[in-house]
């Protein structure tokens, strides 16, 4: 893949200059170059790398979708590009640095939608002739798998050469800035933009053993995405060894990761996560003294206005309550949503299957309706509040007579209509579902 | 465009590091336009089918970035959560014996901020998730709407499995925090609403740098006028909000730079 080749030495080169530089040049670099890597007429031997790159990653209902790993498909262009607007995104951990690079930020973010406008107005313009058009949204999924799994090994090769490339010039300079300013307003990490880079092309990560009951849901199939997701139990264990090397000074992640002895932990996620919990250490001894003078500016708001002052506990207090108050209301609007997709993909699915049985037709349509329809969303998430229990009975209910009608009638017109009754059933539903305190009637007055 | 809008104002008020993680609402809308525009369905169906990918191929980048960075987030809150629960055993198991009762309460007022204001961090993590997710479905809707297309459905269905969609770990370590908040933490108190409404006054307005108050209810009101009934209300649309003392919270208002109408 000479291409690719050619990204990783631009990459390499531009590393070399002054991070700020880099953040912008780069970026655009690299983003010209995946975008070379697209387009046919530039970038001669990449027909089938520009077009299975293009190929999207989506899940249909014929996949064994467990999870995550077989969803993002990572492609190459979008490695590339990915990657450097992560290394360009990354939060600062100064004032004055954070300035700059947040108007880079800033213009990194629509540079990429206004890159991807232009490319899209050349598709448009282009002629009949882009080498093969395969598969682009139907199907491409197998396709798909497999190619990335030859891709993986290079990109494993190319994401360590990288790493040591970045690796010392980063380490220096956030050093730097990181001893300039210990008091982090959001404890990110230092060292961990090297880091970033593996994580793209490791394989999904499953801490087996006593974790794999809260770590992230373990596939069957070859993982293919490439993050690492902490748990408090991963997290624990990471303490445990740490403790055991004499505290989180002393200990290399090169111990930590054999005493943890995880599978799939790799040492670049044991090093990003000791720098994290390094800074979270430092920052609460810090803030000891700094905490004076934000305790002191409470204090003054006291003496300032004495007739509305108010404790700072009770300020506190307040605070909490509006906090928990925006937790719940997410929690349920999260339950919502997602309960109204469960429902739409049920419906969606029987309308399909229905849509067969009437196709394939001739014989018992009946009777195999009976079957589609027989089983019930039991696939809906049991209910968060123990009051909503009841209107999921009452769903139930209303999902069983939405089917009668689908059941009494066998042809064409009669089960399309039964369609679009259970459509109008499941409105209703979702309004006697807002008894959490919802206003039921408002929504009724909109209905159409 | 209320929801753009919306989000829009959502971005202004957040954290300065968050501001680029959020959806570019308005920008895959201009795309979507580009593309219905350019090419109806019937038409050219290979190039169809190339806009299309184009289309979910910067929706994934998007879910790419978005994972990214609630998954660090995330792993900084569970250390952080770790080392609060930690610190309050240290504190409690120095003091409380002893006599000192004002360094015991000094450092039990600064670990009373610290938790509060990692409860809020993690709560608006959670708002950053839903806020995202409700634009990318949105923004399905208005690419199947525009373009005659059925993408929504399928790609909604992956969305959901996301892990920056999946925030149980999240939500379980604010109900372990409201826990510690409640039990140990703060005495039990009622107050009225009139001295509530003052004190929401003088916490905006005299906010410490981070804001987080500010923050949260920003996304409150936000979150109640996007759920206000709209115009292209269907069966996936979610129903409006009805917000505890919503007065009360609007009144929080008083001092912030963008009012929410």
């Amino acid at each position: 893949m000479p291409s690719s080749f050619l990204a990783l030495t631009s990459f390499k080169d531009k590393y070399s200059t002054s991070p700020s530089s880099f953040q912008v040049s780069s970026g655009r670099e690299v983003m010209e170059n995946s975008a070379s890597l697209q387009e046919s007429s530039l970038a001669p031997s990449n027909g089938t790398l520009g077009n299975s790159s293009l190929s999207p990653s989506i899940v249909t209902d014929h996949m064994c979708a467990s999870a995550l790993p077989h969803v993002q498909h990572s492609h190459n262009p979008a490695f590339i590009s990915q990657s450097s607007r992560d290394l360009a995104s990354l939060p600062p951990l100064d004032a004055s640095f954070s300035q700059s690079t947040a108007s880079l930020i800033h213009t990194q973010g629509n540079k990429d939608v206004s890159w991807s406008l232009d490319r899209l107005q050349m598709f448009l313009d282009l002629p009949e002739n882009t080498p093969a058009p395969n598969q682009l949204v139907e199907s491409s999924t197998g396709v798909l798998a497999s190619e990335d799994h030859n891709k993986k090994t290079n990109w494993q090769e190319w994401a360590d050469d990288l790493i040591n490339v970045v690796d010392p010039d980063w380490s220096k300079i956030l050093d730097n800035t990181n001893v300039l300013n210990p008091r982090v307003e959001v404890p990110k990490p230092s060292g961990d933009i090297s880091k970033q880079q593996p994580q793209f092309h490791q394989n999904q990560l499953v801490p087996h053993g006593e974790f794999s009951s809260h770590a992230y849901p373990s596939s069957t199939a070859p993982p293919t995405k490439p993050r690492m997701r902490w748990t408090p139990e991963l997290h624990e264990a990471f303490l445990e060894a740490v403790n055991q090397l004499g505290g989180s000074e002393r200990a290399t992640p090169k111990g930590i990761l054999k005493l943890m002895n995880v599978e799939g932990l790799t040492i670049y996620h044991v090093k990003s996560h000791l720098q994290k919990y390094r800074t979270a250490r430092y920052m609460p001894e810090t803030s000891e003294g700094t905490s004076e003078k934000r305790i002191t500016s409470i204090e003054e708001m006291k003496s300032i206005d004495l007739k509305t002052s108010i404790g700072i506990t009770e300020a506190l207090r307040l605070q909490v309550e509006v906090q928990k108050q925006l937790h719940e209301q997410l929690e349920i609007q999260r339950n919502l949503q997602l309960r109204i997709e469960e429902q739409g993909r049920y419906l969606q699915m029987m309308f399909e299957k229905q849509k067969k049985v009437e196709d394939e037709k001739g014989g018992v349509p009946s009777s195999a309706s009976d079957d589609l329809l027989a089983p019930l969303p039991g696939s809906k998430h049991p209910p968060c509040n123990n009051g909503k229990s009841d209107s999921e009975a009452l769903e139930q209910d209303h999902s069983r007579t939405g089917i009668g009608p689908g059941n009494a009638g066998t042809n064409e017109d009669k089960s399309s209509s039964g369609v679009s009754t259970k459509l109008k059933m499941l409105e209703t539903e979702s309004t006697v579902h807002d008894e959490s305190g919802f206003s039921v009637s408002k929504r009724a007055r909109t209905e159409k | 465009m209320k929801f753009g809008k919306r989000l829009k104002q959502q971005i202004e008020e957040t954290f300065p590091t968050w501001r680029d993680q959020f959806l570019c609402y308005k920008e895959l809308k201009k795309l979507i336009k580009l593309i219905s525009s350019a090419l109806p369905i019937a038409a050219e169906p290979t190039k169809y089918g190339k806009a299309e990918a184009e289309f979910v191929y910067m929706l994934n980048n998007k879910i790419d970035k978005f994972n990214t960075f609630y998954m660090e987030q995330e792993e900084d809150f569970i250390i952080r959560h770790k080392e609060l629960q930690q610190r309050i055993k240290r504190v409690m198991d120095k003091w409380s014996s002893n006599g000192s009762r004002t360094e015991y309460n000094d450092e039990m007022a600064k670990i009373r901020k610290d938790v509060v204001d990692f409860h809020g961090e993690m709560v608006l993590l959670e708002n950053y998730s839903n806020i995202n997710f409700t634009g990318l479905a949105k923004i399905l809707k208005k690419y199947d709407k525009r373009t005659g297309g059925l993408l929504r459905l399928p790609f909604i269905q992956k969305v959901l499995k996301q892990p920056f969609f999946t925030t149980d770990l999240v939500s379980n370590l604010v109900k372990e925090c409201e826990n510690t908040i409640d039990e140990v933490l703060f005495p039990i108190e009622e107050d009225k609403e009139e001295t509530k409404e003052q004190k929401g006054a003088i916490m905006v307005a005299r906010e410490p740098v981070k804001g987080i108050f500010r923050n949260t209810v920003a996304a409150l009101l936000t979150m109640e006028e996007i759920r206000r009934v709209s115009s292209t209300k269907d069966h996936f649309s979610l129903p409006p909000l009805n917000l505890s003392h919503s007065h009360l919270i609007h009144s929080f208002q008083l001092n912030s730079p963008i009012p929410i109408l």
